[in-house]
Order: structure tokens, then sequence, then C-alpha cells
């Protein structure tokens, strides 16, 4: 045992030796510290932003004057996602999705909004952020820390000086392992420094602790890859080459050829396209603003019924709202059947997307970063089904109110030119209270871990794969 | 030693490097790989937006059928507006993951409907496509350094490195030719599948031929910069982290500080601002006296100062009136919105002289038409479509003309620029 440890003792002091690894580690240092920074600036600020934008949006629908409520209804409010604490790490979809979505009677709009649409475009490595540089230039750093640690003593000849004192091919490769381990643990400090300000922000420890858990897990499998790799090949150059070229396919080829694959594969029809093919479902379901809409006849009859009436008039509701009430509902079951049948393709693209994580370590990365950061697909579309509910429910509090409060006789008159007649079709501003508080938050830490589950195993996988193939070919190490 | 015998021997040389020659397969593969899956998304593409116009249109004429007044024809009936992807699109999808290039629109206020995202699965925009600019500005180099960076290095080990200088009789030379030859080679398996994919899809010779030298030019900057630092008399692993650190510095770190430089220097408003104002503006008109509203739309339109007269409490002119205005009550905040984004892009491109990868991408991207030029300059054209539907209902609507269905058949339709009305 005390053999791995002096092992892992003398690398470090090599490196301490080393001006590559010193120059490159500082580099790294310096650049993950500077993102780190400006990453969680930007973050915060979005977060603040659209918090004070959420707080705005709902004490401008409160302060509307009296009205009639259907007018409320397309007045509409407005919802911002928030981002994540963990966000300040790992921003995610966050820039890519629109952030905010306007809420309206009878439609389900689209989220506006994208920072990507609207910032510099620079190329696809421009937006960098820690969880971008531990997923792409972690492993490269590694690449370099490591590829000499076992070819460097073979090309020196230390390597048989090393046995001949008794130090066995295990407990070199374990020790350079160590070394490595713990060299990872020092390259995680910045993020354990990001975790804490998110922490300071309301993320919870085990949250916090997954996704450093997640990058050491990541970052070992280069580690160790690079020592397989150090031991099996003869030549340093060689080594470094082959490693180049294994960091070249597995963090900019893989995901993006995985991407292509996927649309080709699973290709998914968009908003517009969906929207169209609902339509012509909705057209059959009758115009809530059309009381005469043969859609409602049941309706009214069944009305005319129950309150032994039969003049519209002599109802003790307004039709109109009723009808309103009605139709938005109709509506909305049909408008949520497609948007979860749109939500579950990208669900299924995700998924067929993350199913390449198992042949690239960086994909499965970023993957379960996402996940744990509440910054993922899922987030999204949590936001998108919490804001259509938060839109149904307005709606219908202001169709009830138009049932209930407004009589049918006023409602028919609202354009009248008599400024009496017109002031009875308005309804008191405080039956604006049907809009409830809204705060997008981040979702709980086991449902984000459990979704990151998956990928973990894939990673793990490699890890154990990789530390097998290292002990294996390590043990029968020949100098 | 010299002229072609001398290539001629490298180049045989080269031909059993088999090391070498699995990289030239590689590229090869890639390039091929990226030009079929750009053009598979662009054909995909074009299919949408052929159901789209099929069923946008089918919508509207059903929409159309049930109404009975110029008002609401105008608030019923939807028109699709689009960006064709161009013939270059498949070398460089560029924006279009990202921006949207298809709305539906209506003539009710554009500034809340404009900037609608119909964009397809975030994932997948977040990590990118792998197009050919992508593969050429960012993978193409790096295995230029890994095939250039110990020329030297290797040949040192090797023990020929005196011996081949000296009977050079100058000491550049032969790793010059060994480092243009590799290069020659790895350009050609790079710019094939370009080319013929190119002259297969129409592209016109121009734009192929300007691609083709943007991507020459490319490549022998990178040569050149790798083989000045495979000259350092370095073992051969200082030197590949030092090509592989000048790559990052210019494909990464030069974009990325650049990018949140020029997102501070160019601020833009808060898109929430835009929507909020200009709801703000729609819905007060109905409890503002008709006339402020009027006012404010003649100022815009005088040719209607004499129709605004109001016989009744509601008219579609003044509801349409009242949009026009919203829009109008916005322009400052959504001109400054576009104006931001107009001058980041200027000093984006600026900037890009300083990142070769970054301009690469962007020389491609001009080209295939899907840069944020493009996106701005759709959206500009779905602004003038959406004019030319006002223009359209004000004839009808202020006019007070009877309604006719057989005059929607005149309806304005978007055409997209490039592609014949």
């Amino acid at each position: 045992m005390s053999k791995i440890f002096l092992v892992a003792r003398d690398e470090w002091r090599y490196w301490g030796r080393s001006k590559l690894a010193l120059w490159s580690t500082l580099l790294f240092a310096v650049l993950l510290v500077v993102t780190a920074v400006l990453t969680a600036l930007r973050m915060e600020h979005e977060r603040s932003e659209r918090i004070h934008h959420q707080a705005e949006a709902e004490e401008t629908f409160l302060s509307q004057p009296a009205r009639h409520p259907h007018r409320m209804v397309h007045y509409g409010h407005y919802v911002f996602r928030a981002p994540s604490p963990l966000s300040l790490i790992d921003p995610g979809l966050d820039p890519v999705t629109g952030q905010s979505i306007f809420l309206e009677g009878h439609r389900q709009n689209s989220a506006m909004f994208a920072d990507s649409s609207a910032s510099a475009d620079l190329g696809g490595l421009s937006w960098l952020t820690p969880a971008l540089i531990y997923q792409l230039f972690g492993p490269l750093l590694l690449i370099l820390l490591g590829h000499g640690a076992i070819v460097r003593e073979r090309e020196a000849s230390t390597l048989v000086a090393l046995q001949a004192q008794g130090v066995r091919g295990f407990d070199l490769v374990a020790g350079k392992a160590l070394a490595l381990a713990s060299a990872i643990l020092v390259l995680l400090l910045p993020l354990g420094v990001s975790a804490l300000a998110a922490i300071s922000m309301g993320e919870s420890l085990i949250a916090a602790f997954a996704l450093i858990a997640i990058y050491f897990l990541y970052l070992n499998i280069w580690s160790l890859l690079s020592l397989l790799i150090s031991v099996l090949l003869q030549r340093r150059s060689s080594v470094l080459t082959g490693l180049t070229a294994v960091w070249l396919f597995s963090t900019l080829l893989m995901p993006a050829l995985a991407v292509s694959n996927t649309t080709r594969e699973f290709p998914l029809a968009g908003k517009i396209e969906v929207d169209l093919a609902m339509l012509e479902e909705v057209r059959k379901l009758g115009d809530g603003h059309n009381t005469e809409d043969p859609a409602f006849q049941k309706l009214r009859a069944d009305l005319f019924n129950r309150y032994n009436v039969n003049k519209v008039e002599d109802l003790p509701v307004n039709l109109r709202g009723v009808v309103a009430t009605e139709g938005e509902a109709k509506l909305t079951e049909t408008m949520n059947e497609f948007a979860d049948r749109r939500m579950a393709g990208e669900l299924r693209q995700a998924s067929l997307l993350n199913r390449h994580g198992w042949l690239t370590p960086t994909l499965a990365v970023a993957r379960a970063s996402r996940s744990v950061s509440g910054t993922a697909l899922e987030t999204h579309q949590r936001f998108l089904r919490e804001a259509e509910a938060v839109r149904f429910d307005f709606v219908q509090g202001l169709n009830k109110v138009h049932a209930e409060e407004l009589s049918y006789v006023d409602d028919i008159n609202r354009n009248s030119s008599d400024p009496e007649v017109e002031k009875r079709s308005r309804v008191d501003a405080t039956n604006w209270q049907v809009l409830d508080d809204f705060r997008f938050e981040t979702a709980s830490q086991e449902l984000r871990i459990e979704n990151a589950s998956g990928s973990v195993l894939a990673l793990t996988c490699w890890c154990l794969l990789l530390a097998a193939g290292s002990v294996l070919f390590g043990i029968r190490l020949k100098p | 030693m010299n002229g072609p015998s001398a290539i001629v021997r490298e180049a045989s040389l080269l031909r059993r490097d088999r090391g070498f020659l699995t990289w030239v397969v590689v590229v090869l593969a890639l390039a091929s790989i990226a030009v079929l899956s750009g053009l598979n998304e662009v054909s995909h593409q074009r299919a949408t937006l052929e159901k789209l116009l099929a069923a946008d249109r089918e919508d509207r004429e059903d929409a159309l059928a049930k109404q009975s007044d110029w008002g609401s024809a105008a608030y019923y009936s939807f028109h699709l507006t689009y960006d064709p992807p161009s013939d270059f699109a498949f070398a460089a999808l560029g924006r279009r993951d990202q921006d949207p290039w298809k709305h539906r629109v209506r003539m009710l206020a554009l500034e809340g409907q404009i900037y609608e995202r119909d964009v397809g699965n975030p994932v997948l925009a977040l990590i990118g496509r792998f197009d050919y600019a992508f593969f050429a500005a960012f993978v193409l180099p790096i295995v230029l350094i890994v095939l250039l960076h110990d020329l030297h290095a290797s040949e040192r080990i090797a023990g020929r490195h005196g011996l081949l200088v000296t009977t050079a009789g100058n000491a550049s030379r032969p790793w010059r030719m060994r480092a243009a030859l590799r290069s020659a080679a790895v350009f050609f398996a790079a710019a094939l599948p370009l080319l013929v994919v190119s002259l297969n899809s129409g592209v016109s010779l121009l734009i192929s031929g300007f691609a083709l030298c943007a991507l020459f030019v490319y490549v022998a900057f990178w040569t050149v910069l790798c083989t000045w630092i495979a000259a350092w008399e370095r073992p051969s692993a200082v030197l590949l982290a030092n090509s592989l650190g000048l790559w990052m510095l210019l494909a990464v770190l030069v974009p990325a500080a650049a990018k949140v430089t020029i997102d501070r220097l160019a601020p833009v408003p808060a898109g929430a601002d835009i929507t909020l104002t200009q709801r703000e503006a729609v819905n007060d008109a109905w409890d503002l006296p008709k006339a402020a509203t009027m006012d404010a739309f003649i100022e815009r339109h005088p040719e209607w100062a004499e129709y605004t007269e109001m016989s009744r409490p509601f008219e579609w002119k003044w509801y349409y009136a009242f949009q026009q205005v919203g829009d109008q009550t916005t322009e400052a905040l959504s001109g400054a919105y576009r104006q931001g984004r107009i001058e980041r892009d200027r000093l984006a491109a600026l900037v890009a002289w300083l990142s070769p990868p970054a301009l690469l991408e962007r020389v491609f991207q001009r080209l295939a038409d899907t840069d944020v030029r493009a996106s701005l300059a759709y959206e500009a054209e779905v602004r003038s479509f959406h004019a030319q539907l006002r223009a359209f209902f004000y004839q009808k609507m202020f006019r007070e003309r009877p309604y006719d269905q057989t005059a929607l058949k005149s309806l304005p339709e978007f055409a997209p620029s490039g592609v014949a009305p």
C-alpha cells in the first residue's frame, strides 16, 4: 500500500518539475475561474431580472381597472422561467430556450426570447461555461498530465529500476491513478466554490455534491484512459497523438454526429406543423365566442332544462360565460393532447441522443450535469406545463366571473354607445385576483438525480471498464 | 534533391505511412458525413415547408369561408411566412437551429407575434449539428495539428534530423515540402465531398468556388502555424500541447471573450419589455377615447384621415388601428432590439478576424445565407408582408367596401426573397 502512495507522491513531484504540466494546469485554472465568475454574474443577472419581470407582470395584471372579463382573457399574462441556482455552473438549455411565455385565452403560445438569438455569433464553442470547460478541456488537461505516466518511465528506462525495487505493475498503475485522482480533486476546487455559491442561493447540498461527483467520475474516465494508453503503447508521442485523436472524436465529433443521427432517425414536427394539425381538430369543437355555434346547442338545452326556462335572458347564469368556459375546457384538452405529443417526441429524441452516451462519456456527462443542475429538457417542459396550468386557471377563473357576475343582457349590450349601459358590462377589478402567483422553482433533488441516473450508470461503466483494463494490462507490465 | 523528384520521393514515402493514410480516409469520411447530414436536414426542411404551405392554405381558406365581414376575415386568417434554405445551406445550417425561420402571422399587432419561436428540440440545438462548417472550422485544424506537430521531432528521435538538413542544403525545405504535401492531401480529402455535393445540388460556381478558396486559405493558415511550432527544438509532447493550446486560443478563448465583451458593449433591451409595452398599448386603447387611437394612427397613415369617423361603438377599423398603434408604441424598443443585434453582429464580424475558426464558420454561413444577417433579413420580410396585409384590409375597412369573398382571392401572399412570386 505504501508503495502506491510513494508512486503517487513521485508523480506529483514530477508534475512540479514539468513546465508543461504546470503551465497547462495554470491556464486551465485561470480560464475556469474567469468563466465561473462571468457565468455566475450572467445567470444571477438573468435570475433577478426574470423574477423582477414576473412580479411586475403580476402587479400589472392585478392593477387593471374594471373591465369586461373576456377582455382580461385576451389581455393575458406573462410567466418567466427563473433559472435554477446550479445554472451558474451549467446553464444548459437556458440560453437556447425562450424564457417567457405570453398566456392568453384560446392559445398556447411558444416561449419567446432566447438569449442565443440575440447574442453575438462567434461559433459553436464560444458560449463558454464552467460545465463546458470541464466537459471539453478537462479531458485535454488530464491527457497532458497522464499520458506520460507509464510510457515516460519506459522511455527513460526507469521502469526496470522500479520493478527491480519491487514495485509491481499494479502498484505503479494504482499509484499513478491515485495521483491523477487527487489532481482531479484539486481541479474540481473551482467547481466546489461555484457549488457553494449555488447552495447559498438555496440549492440542496446533495444536488451540489452529486454534480461534483459526476464530474469527478467523468474526469477519472479520462485519467484512466490516459493511463491505459500509456501502458499499452511504446512511444510517448504515439500515446499523446492517440489520446488527442480519442479526445477529438469523443468531445467534438461524437456529440455533433449524435445530433445529426438523432434527427435523421427520428425527425420531429415543429410547433406550427403540430398546430395546423390541431386546428383541423379544433374546428370541430366550436367557437367559444359564439353561443349560436351548433357545438354548444346541447349545453344550452341542458341549461334550459336544469333551470326550467326557455329564454337565454331568464337563465340565472350568463350563457356567454358558460359557453366560454365549456369552449376553453374542450379546446385546452385538445391543445394539451397535441402539446403532450410534441413534448413526448422531444423526450424521445433526447433519449435517442442519450443512448449515444454509451459511445462517448462527453454526452453522458453533459446530460447528467444538465439534469442535476435543473437546466435539462425536463425543466423546460415542466415550465411549459406549469405555464399552461396558470393559463388555464386564470382564463377559467375569468370565465366563471363572466358567467356569474355579469348578466346576459348587460353582456350583449357591452358595445352600447350609452356609457351607463357599457359600464354595466364591466366587472369589478377585485375579480382579477383569480390570478395565482407564479414562481418557477427548481425540481426536487431526488427527481433531478433520478433523471441523471441513466447517464451516471454509463459513466460508471466507462470508469470501471477502463480501471479494469488499466489493472489488467498494468499487472503484465513489461519494461 | 530538389524539384519534382523530391516531391515524388516524399509522396511515395507518404503513401506508405499508414497512420497518415488513415487520417486522410477519416477526413474524407467525416467531410462526406457532414455534407450528407446537411443535405438530409435541408431536404427535411424543404419537405416540411411544402407540407406547411398546403396545410396553411387549407386552414386559411376554411377560416375565410366562415366569415362575413373584413374584420373577422383578417382576425381569423393566418399566413405562413418562411425562409426556405438556400442551395448551399447543407454546408452551414447556421442559425436555422436556433432562430425561427417560419411563422404564422395575422393582422393583429406584429410585435406580439414576431418573437414566437417555432424551433426544434433545444437539446439538439444546444450541442449543434455536425455540419460542414463546424467540421472545417473546428475539427480540421486538430487533424492538421496531429499530422504536422512532430514532423521534426519524429526525425530527431529517429536520428535522421541532422542528415536530412545537411543533404537538403536548407534547414527548412524538406519539412516545408512534407508539411505541404500532407496538408494538400487533407485539403483534397476535405474539399472533394463539398465540391461533389455542391455541383450536384445546383450551388452556383461562384459560391462553391469561394467556399473552396476560403477552405484552402484556412488549411494553409493552419499548415503554416503548425510547421512553425513543429520547428521548435522541443519534445513532441510539448509541441502538440502548444499547438492544441493555440487551437483553443483561436477557436474557443478569443470567440468566448469577444462574445462576452460584445454582448456588454452592444446591449439589447429585455425582450419582455417589448411584449409588455405592446400589450399595454393595445389593451389600453379599449378604454381610451377613440380619437386618441385614430390620431396616432393617422400620423402614420394620413391617407385615411377622412375616413376615421365611427358610427358604431365597435368598428373593426378602429380595432386594427389600435393594433397598429400598439406596434408604433413599441417601435423604439423593438428597433433598439433589432439595432442591438445588428451591432452585435457587426462587431462579431470584425472580431472574427482574430479567430480564424469563427471567421471560416461565418464565411460559410454567409455563403449559405444562414447567418444572423439572414435571420434579420427574414424578419424584415415578415414585417413587410404584414404591412402589405394591413394595406390590403385598410382599403376595405376604411372605405367600408361591402364584404366580398372573391376579393379575398387577391389577398397578399408571402413570397420569400430569391423565390419568384
